[in-house]
């Protein structure tokens, strides 16, 4: 798709173009056209012409019937719409009747309807991660998980004795070392082997207790 | 309908499409599905450790959900 837009100066042109196409900077290329620098009395007036890749639309257009058709055949047939889309990441919504089961208990089958998408994904475009949502659910799951980091280090505090959360994978204890690495007092490790480790919150003690003066 | 859907995801998972079968055994309280694909294709079906043969089985077993049937996933080699 080539488009031309006007503008005082190359970036509002550029911005123009962003505004009405809805993508970001590196998701297509621009050519001057027509350029003349500003003069001293006299406003300038830059032509850009736009060249957006066609393979995104249709790469999204195939990850979209892929999900639909995949659920369907599972007999819960749904709309997948695009959340958000960044550089390197499609975020997807599946609107469904049966998103409880969609998602499953601890957003199981959402990760494995992810992972698939990946893999199938990954065939057409490297470097695109997809990520797959229902009502919301891996929003709310994150924050709870970092309430939960919040609530657990607290405890640790009072007790003074480490505590050891569940297994979870790689983005989830992420999620948690990073909530509680400003906290004061409490130190993260991971324990275990494999993709899913153990979060152990213990007392930091290379540090010694604030005082008050 | 597990057959379509085990099939519909290998197809997409594979480079030989026309090599992929699917088989069903089915029993009274449960069923067994059983995938074939060209030898080339199989690391494309099961992935690193399994990760994509068990996301398949959490998928059938969510499917089967409504019905309570109990889904058996296999590979064959």
């Amino acid at each position: 798709m080539i488009r031309e837009f006007e503008g005082k100066n190359e970036q509002e042109a550029i911005a123009k173009a962003m505004e009405e196409l809805q993508v970001e900077l590196d998701e297509f290329d621009v050519e001057v056209v027509e350029g003349s620098k500003r003069g001293l009395f006299k406003k300038g007036n830059v032509r850009i012409r736009v060249r957006l890749e066609d393979e995104n639309s249709d790469y999204e257009e195939k990850i979209i019937t892929f999900v639909e058709t995949l659920l369907e055949k599972m007999g819960y047939p749904s709309t997948v719409k695009v959340n958000y889309r960044d550089n390197a990441k499609l975020g997807l919504e599946i609107v469904s009747d049966d998103s409880a089961i969609i998602i499953g208990r601890k957003g199981k089958n959402l990760d494995a309807i992810q992972l698939l998408v990946n893999v199938y994904g990954g065939q057409l475009n490297m470097g695109t991660k997809i990520v797959v949502d229902s009502e919301n659910y891996r929003l709310r799951h994150e924050e709870n998980l970092v309430k939960l980091a919040f609530s657990s280090a607290e405890q640790v505090k009072r007790s003074g004795r480490s505590r050891l959360l569940e297994p979870m994978n790689p983005f989830e204890r992420r999620l948690v070392h990073t909530a509680l690495n400003t906290m004061e007092g409490v130190t993260t490790k991971s324990e275990g082997e494999g993709l899913y480790k153990q979060v152990r919150i213990s007392i930091d003690d290379e540090l010694p207790p604030l005082r008050k003066k | 309908m597990e057959k379509d859907l085990v099939e519909y995801i290998a197809k997409s998972l594979v480079d030989e499409v026309d090599e992929v079968s699917v088989h069903l055994i089915e029993g009274e309280q449960s069923t067994i599905v059983e995938l074939k694909v060209a030898a080339g294709d199989i690391g494309k079906v099961i992935g690193k450790q399994g990760r994509i043969a068990n996301a398949i089985r959490v998928i059938l077993s969510a499917s089967a959900a409504k019905s309570g049937k109990h889904v058996q996933l296999e590979i064959l080699d």
